[in-house]
This record gives C-alpha cells, sequence and structure tokens, in this order.
C-alpha cells in the first residue's frame, strides 16, 4: 500500500474511534457471551469463549470536507450483507436522512470497518459507496490490542486508480491524518476512556493507552512539584510557607472545634440548666 | 479464727487466673463483714499474705484493718505497711475493688498528715493514682488527695506532671472541683499562671446547680491570678458557665471585684491604698501573697502597654509613667522582663535609652513546624471527642423533651432544622 498523494488532510474525531470500537465490542461481546457460572455440563471447567474469527463490524463515517481538508466527525453503524458483500443501502439511505436534519453540512465522507488489515473484499463496499461521494475514505481500526504499539491502530485508506500490469485498479492506500478534538469531546472521550472496564481482550486499545500516559504525567508533576533548589535562602521561605501553611490548617481546626464546641454548650444549657437563657418559659425540672 | 484461716488459705490458692480472682471477689465482699468484726487479729494475717501476688485480699484485709480511729503512734506503724502495699499491688486485682482501694489511699493520706511529713506520703500517692487510673484520661477521686501532698509537702514539680496530662473522664464532679483547684494554686506556686488560670477557670465554669465554696475560693484566686497574668479581669463569665455561678459568685467575693476596678485604673498608690485598707480579709483568705503579686504586677503590665505606644523611651520617663522610684529601678524591671521573655527590648546603658523591639520569632524553624503538628494532633483528637459528645448531647431525652417544649416559639436567630409552628 503506498502512501496517498491526493494531498488531502484528514482530520478525525475521537468519537469515530469511540463509535467503531464501541460496535466492535458489542457485537463481539453478543457473539461470545460471558460463560455463566453453572454454564458447565458435565463438571469440565466452563472454558472461556471459543476464540473465533473476531467479527467485522461495518459502518459509515459522516462530516465535513472543506477544500484540502476532510474532517471526519461522526458515524454510524451498517448492516453489511454477507451474501451480496455489499452493505444495506436502503438502511443506509435512511439513516443518512436523519442525520441530515440533524447536521445539515454533514455528507457520507466514506466507510469503516474492523480487521488488521485491508481486503479485497473491501473494494466492493468501497466501489459500491463511490456514488455519493466519488473519493470515499476507508476508517480501518484493528481491535487486536497490541501494547508494544504507541499509536492508534486505526488507519484511513484512499482509494486511488493505479496501473498495475497494465490494468487500472483502485488501490488503497495509506492516507495520514491528525486527531482533531473540540474541547467538549475531549472531557466526554477522557471520561468514556476511564469508566471502561477492561475485560480481558474487549476493552478498546486507546483505554490503555492513555491511561498510562497520564498516570505517567501525574507521576512526572509530583516529581517537578518537589523542591529543586537547595540554597539557604530558599530553606528560610520555604519553611516560612509551609509554617503558614501549616498555621492556617491549624486556625481552620480551631475554628471548626469551637463551632462544634458552642453547639455542644447550647445543648448542655438547654437540657441542663434550670432557667435557660433564650427566655422560653420552661416549667422547671 | 478457723474462718479467718480459710480466708487467707482460700486467697492464696485463688489468685492465679482472673477466673479465680473473680470468684476470690466474690468470696471476699462476702466476707468483709466478719473481716470488719475481727480487727484485732488482722495484723498477724497480714504477714501471711503477699501484697504483691494476692492484692485484692489483702487490700481488704487492710481496709478492715485500718478502719476506725486511730492514733498517731499507730499511724507511725501503719504508713510504711500501707506505702509498701501502694507500691507494689497489682493495679488489675485492685481495680477490681475500687471502693475499698480508693478509701485505703485516703487513710493513708490521713495518717501521713498526722504523722505531719506529708513528703513521704507523695510517691506512694502518685504510684496510686497511676495504678488506678484506667487511661491517662481518666480523672480518680485520689487524684485531689495526691495534689493536696504535694502542696503541703511543697513538691510542685511532681504535682505538675501529672498536671500535664489532659482529663477527659471523670469519677465524681467533687474530685473534678478538688482537683482543678489544687492543681491551680500548684501552678500558682511555681508561677505558670496560664495553667493556673485554665484550672481555676474550670473549677468556675463547671456544671453546678448550687454555689459551692471550692468555686467561691477558685474565684477569688481567678480574679488575682487573672490580674496578674493579663493585667485584666472582666465580671462576664462565659455563657458555659452554670446560670448558679454567674448569678452568685460575684456577691461573695466582693472584696476582690473592688480590687479589680481599681487595678483597671492604673494607679499603682491607689492600688496600694486599697489593698492596705482590706488587709485582714485577703489575709483571712490566705491570699494575701497573691495579692502583693498582683500589685508587683502592675508596673510590668504599665511597662508593656508602653510597649505599644513608644519605639524607643528613655529610663527616666519610664519610671516617671510606671511611677517607679527611679531610673534605677527602671531598669531592673524591664531587665527582668526581658529575661523572662515577656517583652522584646534592648536598653542602652550609655544614653540611658531602651528601645522595643518586634517578637523576633520568624516561624521558619523545623521546631517550629514540630510545635505547630503536635498542636494540630492534639486539635485534631479534641475535634474528635467533641463531635461524639455532641452527638451524645442530641440524643438525650432531657434535651429532647425541652427542645420539643420550646418549639412555640419563633425565634429568628436559632431558626434550624426542626419544623416549627408559625404563630398566627
Amino acid at each position: 500500500m503506498a502512501s496517498s498523494s491526493s494531498g488531502l488532510t484528514f482530520k478525525l474525531h475521537p468519537l469515530v474511534i469511540l463509535n467503531i470500537s464501541d460496535h466492535y465490542t458489542r457485537v463481539k461481546s453478543q457473539l461470545h457471551p460471558p460463560p455463566s457460572a453453572h454454564g458447565a455440563t458435565n463438571g469440565v471447567d466452563p472454558s472461556p469463549s471459543p476464540p473465533a474469527d473476531p467479527p467485522r463490524v461495518y459502518g459509515c463515517v459522516i462530516g465535513v470536507q472543506r477544500g484540502r481538508t476532510v474532517e471526519v466527525f461522526n458515524s454510524f453503524e451498517l448492516l453489511y450483507d454477507p451474501a451480496t458483500h455489499s452493505l444495506d443501502r436502503a438502511f443506509l439511505d435512511k439513516k443518512q436522512e436523519l442525520y441530515k436534519k440533524v447536521f445539515p453540512n454533514f455528507y457520507v465522507l466514506g466507510w469503516y470497518s474492523t480487521g488488521s488489515d485491508a481486503e479485497e473484499s473491501d473494494m466492493h463496499i468501497h466501489k459500491a459507496l463511490m456514488d455519493i461521494n466519488e473519493s470515499p475514505v476507508y476508517v480501518l481500526l484493528n481491535p487486536s490490542i497490541n501494547h508494544a504499539q504507541k499509536d492508534l491502530p486505526v488507519t484511513i485508506y484512499e482509494s486511488e486508480l493505479h496501473v498495475i500490469d497494465g490494468i487500472p485498479q483502485l488501490i488503497f492506500v495509506h492516507a495520514s491524518y491528525t486527531i482533531e478534538t473540540v474541547e467538549a469531546e475531549r472531557i466526554s472521550v477522557d471520561h468514556v476512556a476511564h469508566l471502561k472496564p477492561s475485560d480481558g481482550g474487549t476493552a478498546a486499545t486507546q483505554c490503555e493507552i492513555p491511561c498510562e500516559n497520564s498516570l505517567l504525567r501525574q507521576v512526572s508533576s509530583l516529581l517537578r512539584r518537589l523542591p529543586a533548589i537547595e540554597s539557604g535562602k530558599f530553606q528560610d521561605d520555604f519553611l516560612m510557607e509551609y509554617n503558614d501553611t501549616l498555621l492556617i490548617t491549624y486556625l481552620a481546626m480551631l475554628t471548626n472545634c469551637s463551632s462544634t464546641m458552642n453547639e455542644l454548650i447550647d445543648k448542655f444549657n438547654t437540657a441542663y440548666d434550670r432557667h435557660s437563657r433564650r427566655g422560653g418559659r420552661t416549667p422547671f425540672v | 479464727m478457723g474462718s479467718l484461716e480459710n480466708l487467707v488459705t482460700q486467697i492464696q490458692g485463688l489468685s492465679g487466673s482472673i477466673e479465680d480472682i473473680a470468684h476470690l471477689h466474690n468470696i471476699l465482699r462476702l466476707a468483709d463483714e466478719s473481716l470488719h468484726s475481727e480487727s484485732s487479729a488482722l495484723s498477724a494475717v497480714l504477714d501471711q499474705v503477699d501484697p504483691a501476688k494476692h492484692s485484692l485480699g489483702y487490700l481488704y484485709i487492710l481496709e478492715a484493718f485500718t478502719s476506725g480511729p486511730v492514733s498517731k503512734e499507730q499511724a507511725l506503724t501503719l504508713v510504711p505497711i500501707l506505702a509498701r502495699f501502694i507500691n507494689c499491688c497489682d493495679a488489675q486485682q485492685i481495680r477490681l475493688a475500687h471502693d475499698k482501694f480508693v478509701s485505703v489511699c485516703k487513710r493513708f493520706k490521713d495518717h501521713v498528715l498526722l504523722i505531719e511529713s506529708p513528703l513521704r506520703g507523695v510517691s506512694p500517692m502518685r504510684t496510686a493514682v497511676r495504678k488506678l487510673q484506667t487511661t491517662s484520661e481518666h480523672l480518680t477521686t485520689i487524684h485531689p488527695d495526691f495534689l493536696l501532698l504535694c502542696l503541703l509537702s511543697k513538691s510542685y514539680k511532681i504535682g505538675l506532671s501529672v498536671l500535664e496530662d489532659d482529663i477527659f473522664d471523670v469519677d465524681q464532679p467533687r474530685d473534678l472541683f478538688l482537683y482543678c483547684y489544687y492543681g491551680g494554686m500548684i501552678c500558682i506556686g511555681q508561677k505558670r499562671f496560664r495553667k493556673a488560670l485554665e484550672l481555676l477557670h474550670n473549677v468556675v465554669t463547671a456544671p453546678m446547680n448550687v454555689i459551692n465554696a471550692i468555686a467561691v475560693e477558685a474565684y477569688k484566686k481567678y480574679i488575682l491570678v487573672s490580674l496578674i497574668h493579663y493585667g485584666q479581669f472582666s465580671t462576664s463569665l462565659p455563657k458555659y458557665a452554670s446560670s448558679a455561678a454567674q448569678r452568685n459568685l460575684k456577691n461573695f467575693c466582693q472584696p476582690y471585684i473592688e480590687l479589680a476596678t481599681t487595678y483597671s485604673s492604673g494607679k499603682i498608690a491607689e492600688l496600694e491604698a486599697y489593698v492596705l485598707t482590706n488587709r485582714e480579709k485577703f489575709d483571712n483568705d490566705k491570699n494575701l501573697g497573691l495579692v502583693k503579686q498582683v500589685v508587683s504586677s502592675m508596673y510590668k503590665h504599665n511597662i508593656q502597654r508602653l510597649t505599644q505606644t513608644y519605639l524607643t523611651l528613655s529610663l527616666q520617663d519610664i519610671a516617671n509613667t510606671v511611677q517607679l522610684g527611679s531610673p534605677k529601678e527602671a531598669e531592673m524591671h524591664v531587665l527582668q522582663m526581658i529575661q523572662d521573655g515577656e517583652i522584646f527590648a534592648t536598653i542602652n546603658q550609655k544614653d540611658g535609652m531602651v528601645r522595643f523591639l518586634e517578637d523576633p520569632e520568624q516561624y521558619k524553624t523545623c521546631q517550629m513546624i514540630e510545635h505547630i503538628d503536635s498542636s494540630i494532633q492534639r486539635i485534631m483528637t479534641l475535634s474528635r471527642k467533641l463531635n461524639a459528645m455532641d452527638e451524645q448531647m442530641s440524643f438525650d431525652p432531657l434535651y429532647l423533651t425541652k427542645v420539643g417544649r420550646e418549639r412555640q416559639r419563633f425565634d429568628f436567630d436559632d431558626f434550624d432544622t426542626v419544623p416549627q409552628k408559625f404563630p398566627i
């Protein structure tokens, strides 16, 4: 796969990546439900779900194309018909209409799938989509977790007409992309990334890598906060500030104690003192 | 006597494990009457029983032995026996017979006073206090007796070491009053006026339904110490003082309150005149020494007031303002105060100028950190205890009934979450 020469810049939003991984996770867990406790038939330990071929999921990506920049904002799922090796066209059209109503600017930019590498059959789907978009993009997510790999396992392919053996053919070529986020997106993606439980191998790969990085970031920020200078003047100022903080804590605790004490005394006086101070007409005990 | 020998064998046999001791305790309780009736034969029995191992049995016998009036010679022989017992008895066993131990200790104190050597009693009493306490925050009935012996024998430092503990549990209210009163006196003896003030304050503000003599005496000393330490005194008691105290204490301490008002005028001559006129009253209360200290503290407070107005002052001016005799006296006073750490100043002897300085504490040292840290720890324990007490108070049925009855009145300044009836 050669790299793209079309000169288009691709911008991918993390929402798309999350959607794809979510789709894949769902399908996979529905296909191989986790073994239940009393699922053993003859006393044999219930084996984990047989590692069948991971299912491929398909869907459509939508976004905006402005000049030379293609920005992929969102995605939705599609059904794949293995018989005809094509995607459910009617469904696609209906979904596209619905999305048009909410996001009038978004166009179908291409499609996505999961797998380790692009396959020949993908070309069929690609060509089928070419009537909506003359140059669709193919977003491929590799769901297998590779801890050694630091980058996201997402690749974007474009189709180009190359002459191979005298026959002009459409082949997939790599396209470079950047991740683009809006602030709100970043927060929610971060949130989701931390919430997702990793049950065996079904966790989306991007969960693990940001987690590790964030831990490392925390450690490094902690290290940076330690005092770096050792001069005498620094000691003085440092200790003074430290003492100030301690004094403030002490003051806060004193205030807290005083207020509890105040309440306690009020209660005590109400309960045990024969003549209440607030002028209430309580009978003598 | 047969039964007595039986008892002795039982004591010797059953002082092993905890169940045996509980069993022995029951036996002893039943045999208490017979022990008391045979007090003459007990001295021989005492030798057969070992105070360290058979503490409980020994205690019962000892208590029966020492009941009844005692003459001075008898006291002389008894004191070493009692002291020995207290020093080597087993704390676990004696805590079972709490009251007996307390009465034995009290008798020990009486005997020691009878033979007029309170110093002999100080150390055994201290051991007794430590053995009877369940935790160091516990105030027992023998604490005041111990402090009394310290006072009479002038061994203040030992008393101070016991006073350092914070108290959270009290056996009987009277113990607290006496303990704090004696404790205050010990601190005055050691010139630790702040701690004395704290202890006397406790006596004055402790809950009481009717006013008692200890509180009155404590209040008199409280006024005097407050004048010495702070240079001022306010007659209003805080709101956690009982209403009985708030209304009645002042009536009993009239001369002292007038002393305080004269003090606040700042004129030494008037103060001294007042002291002279009421000398007898102060003497009757045995407070004359304190009153003299009050007068001398007046100079100190006047000088301290000067530090807030002037940066430098000549010794002559100080002498004039404070109504001292001569600059030499002024210099002596200032020097003394600098040594005690009450003011920060430098004296320039060449031109007789005193320069007042700021407190040089910069709060920069590690010792300060440790000091603050330990204070924070203390206050955290205190805070936890306070919260627990507050919760306990909220469940108190007496409190709940009173709060329930007061709900008719709609007070704007105590709007709490309990729904109140609105008067229409």
